[in-house]
């Protein structure tokens, strides 16, 4: 069977334009998380969100993409699309080759333009720009056109756990043979539909978010874009590949549409499912990259799962959505080139805004400023949803 | 992969027999709108009083298999939309209380994967879980995920799969703006005799019982192909390609299953495919009956496991012996493309 | 216009019945004593939420979380009691 590794990584968040930018702002200890001062809403000067500080007009600047209508979520997702594909070299018949797969996610796709939306929808005024993109796959679309691609597409949304979603069915998809390579990830704009949508929920936090912490009040939305290029070992030739993704998992907690079990069960499952696909103990991870929003719920059952899975001996681990804020779909594609950072630099980027631990334990744990490691040979990366959907992540150093 | 069982609520009178015993349901209205069940019986109304209808559809066509094969491990969902009216029904509440104080149930209910979550918990399925939301194919989507999901198991495996999507106010709205439906009102009877642009909506959610283990099944899942926007010079040589990959010729395809619409600006990609490859064959078409919708080739699928049984006679099918193999193919305003290969056992 | 405590409570129970979609509840089946939560009606976190905006849209009664929330959204009767004492609209 097949190995997975990964050759490329392109990525936009509020830490960066590019992989590089968002490497230096992590080390730097620098949270994304601000003042919004493009997004517009009631709650763009009261909320902190993790804004990317480019407007639609500066994307399409950066992007070079012109094309009327296109949304902020396409513009990201070029973005970071364009230099994964860079980043991995990828010849122009390798991109369009039937062989090569692209799988992306968003949840809020075209609806980062509520306004233009509840217009169409209601068929109020005349059609706006936006009148075909509002789907959740109309980004995928647009790449698709722009570079020719002729392999095998997918949109994956299962909320917070997209994205990992969309790098497990792309191994999946390699390991099975059926293609050479996938470029996969996800993309997400900050959006009044989901800022309303978790407010009314009462889950958003009216500071910057305290992941694992006993005054966690909620999350910070944030938005951005990653996608992460995956070759068989067949394929990559003289690459010297970034990383390898040797486990996955996924299981359902099937316990409530908005909320995790006290006894964890989905979580747990997820991440022992992934230890047995990388066929290696727990006590084999040397960093773990939780899904950590900063809410009551997820943190709590997240660090019993932990405890869990891990017994005595949890491994180091941070949550980065103090960095960059709750990035929806594109979570867990961000979150695994930041623990790809992590393996190549041996070093891990910390848990910002942590002051009091949610129990005493997590102090032993939590890594709270950056840190150099000797051995960063196994990391997991955790994203948690929507709808009970958990999905756990295992990458290794390739030395 | 195997097919094992099947439920359909669709504009037909698929929940029940009399669909399959002959009935035909001639929608008039210009939207092709779901027979439903009475979902009293078959959810919980505590449940029941939060789903839209894309949500009660799902569960009502997934929930009976669930409780009828407790082998099901994981749940995967289709769906271009989800729950879009719940959807619409936030946004609505955002502009007119001016991002005030919302409800939340709209929001959590319009989220795609609350079908799969739901099916998920009110099955206690903590296996694999995932929903597709690419466009029209996103059924497509489902059947290999699902298919290298069992591929991938070492004992045998069950899943529940579906393929999902609405009809709501809104949607339809967006959709009138893209200039998908006709502008004249026509009769789904008479709807793949027209020569104009556009189609009639339909909507529906068909739920399947799949496993690696073949259970007495009466269809086999081969293989698929898809590809966005292809060149139209090459497309047939691209299908028979396909098939030669899984040592099929054209000639040995006994059934073609095809999405004709109605739309002239788009039908002509079924009939130069049915010239190209199969020429001496007799296409079905399968949207007289469900309307066009972007999972409706989940639709298809349904048919193509009513036609095992002989002499299927009926709706204008005339399958005398029982096919062997069965080609499902569906596109969408000429962009995305979708073949599907079944083979009747 | 002086409202009974009667009369409030009915009308909030008709509150109820629609902000949470009760389709099988006649608004005067609900007891005034029976605990919301954990009782019959079957209600959960979300609901809570619903419950908050409800106060919120019918009295001008702001509820910060469903935490703060737990001690008056007990049953009928001490939500009735507490919208008496706090109403605004």
């Amino acid at each position: 069977m097949s190995r997975v590794f990964i050759t490329g990584m392109g990525s936009i968040s509020s830490l960066g334009l590019t992989v590089e930018e968002q490497l230096k702002r992590l080390r730097s200890e620098k949270t994304g998380i601000g003042v919004a001062k493009h997004f517009k809403s009631t709650y763009s000067t009261s909320l902190p969100f993790a804004e990317i500080d480019l407007s639609d007009e500066e994307l399409i600047q950066l992007t070079g993409f012109n094309k009327k209508g296109a949304t902020r979520t396409t513009l990201i997702a070029m973005k970071a699309f364009q230099e994964a594909i860079e980043c991995s070299q990828l010849k122009e018949d390798e991109l369009t080759s039937f062989r090569t797969a692209f799988i992306s996610s968003s949840t809020v796709g075209g609806m980062c333009y509520t306004d233009s939306l509840y217009a169409d929808a209601n068929r109020i005024g005349n059609k706006s720009e936006f009148f075909y993109a509002y789907e959740g796959s109309n980004h995928l679309i647009e790449i698709i056109k722009h570079y020719n691609l002729n392999g095998y597409s997918d949109v994956i949304n299962t909320a917070c756990s997209s994205s990992a979603n969309a790098i497990m069915l792309g191994a999946k998809l390699i390991q099975s043979g059926r293609v050479d390579r996938a470029i996969v990830g996800g993309a997400d704009c900050l959006a009044k539909f989901t800022v309303n949508g978790f407010n009314s929920l009462r889950i958003l936090n009216a500071s910057p978010c305290k992941p694992f912490d006993a005054n966690r009040e909620g999350l910070t939305l944030g938005e951005g874009a990653a996608y992460l290029v995956l070759e068989s070992d067949k394929v990559y030739g003289q690459k010297i590949p970034l990383a390898e993704l040797v486990g996955y998992g996924n299981a359902n907690d099937a316990f409530h549409p908005s909320a995790t079990s006290d006894d964890a069960r989905g979580p747990i499952k997820a991440m022992n499912l992934a230890l047995g696909v990388a066929g290696i103990d727990p006590e084999k991870i040397d960093y773990v990259n939780a899904h950590g929003t900063g809410t009551e719920n997820n943190d709590a059952t997240e660090f019993f799962a932990f405890q869990q899975v891990f017994g005595n001996q949890i491994p180091l681990f941070s949550s980065t959505k103090a960095y960059t804020g709750h990035t929806l779909a594109a979570a867990g594609a961000l979150e695994a080139m930041i623990c790809i950072l992590s393996i190549r630099n041996k070093e891990i980027y910390p848990n910002l805004n942590f002051d009091t631990p949610l129990s005493p334990d997590v102090v032993d744990s939590i890594v709270t400023k950056r840190t150099d490691v000797d051995q960063m040979k196994y990391v997991m990366s955790n994203s948690f949803g929507f709808g009970g959907n958990g999905t756990s992540l295992i990458f290794s150093s390739c030395i | 992969m195997y097919l094992i069982d099947v439920i359909a609520i669709s504009p037909q009178r698929t929940f029940t027999d009399e669909f399959i015993s002959g009935d035909f349901q001639i929608h008039t209205e210009g939207k092709m709108l779901a027979i439903e069940p009475s979902y009293m019986d078959l959810i919980p109304a505590s449940l029941l009083r939060r789903m839209g209808k894309a949500v009660r559809m799902g569960i009502g066509a997934g929930l009976p298999l669930i409780k009828n094969y407790s082998s099901i491990e994981g749940v995967i969902i289709g769906t271009a939309n989800g729950g879009l009216e719940d959807c619409i029904k936030f946004l609505n509440q955002i502009v007119e209380y001016e991002e005030g104080v919302l409800t939340p149930t709209n929001f959590v209910s319009s989220t795609p994967n609350a079908v799969a979550g739901q099916l998920a918990m009110m099955g206690q399925k903590t296996g694999y879980n995932s929903t597709h939301t690419n466009g029209s194919l996103s059924f497509d989507n489902v059947l290999l995920d699902a298919s290298l999901y069992l591929n991938e198991q070492q004992q045998d495996a069950t899943l529940l799969i579906g393929a999902l999507e609405e009809i709501s106010a809104y949607n339809y709205n967006i959709d009138q703006i893209n200039e998908l439906y006709k502008d004249e009102l026509v009769s789904n009877d008479e709807l793949l005799n027209t020569k104009t642009k556009g189609s009639i909506c339909g909507e529906g959610a068909t739920m399947f019982v799949v496993s690696n283990n073949p259970n007495g099944a009466k269809v086999r899942y081969i293989d698929q192909f898809q590809i966005t926007y292809p060149s139209k010079t090459n497309f047939s040589q691209l299908v028979e390609e396909f098939l030669k990959v899984n040592n099929l010729h054209p000639s040995e395809i006994d059934l073609l299953l095809f999405g004709n619409s109605g739309d002239v600006r788009h039908d002509h990609w079924y009939e130069d495919l049915h010239q190209d490859l199969f020429a001496d064959k007799p296409v079905y078409t399968y949207k007289q009956f469900c309307g066009d919708y972007r999972t409706s080739n989940g639709f298809a699928c349904y048919l193509a496991m009513q036609l095992v049984r002989e002499d299927f006679k009926i709706h204008g099918f005339e399958v005398t012996s029982k096919p062997k193999y069965v080609l499902i193919y569906n596109q969408f305003l000429s962009a995305r493309h979708g073949l599907i290969l079944f083979e009747l056992l | 216009m002086e409202i009974t405590r009667d009369e409030l409570k009915l009308e909030f129970k008709k509150h109820l019945v629609t902000y949470l979609n009760l389709l099988d509840v006649k608004p005067e089946e609900i007891k005034d004593d029976e605990p919301l939560f954990g009782g019959d009606l079957g209600l959960d976190s979300i609901d809570s939420v619903e419950m908050i905006v409800l106060l919120d849209r019918e009295y001008g009664i702001k509820i910060k979380n469903p935490t703060e929330g737990r001690q008056i959204l007990v049953d009928v009767n001490t939500i009735v009691d507490y919208i008496i004492a706090n109403r605004t609209k």
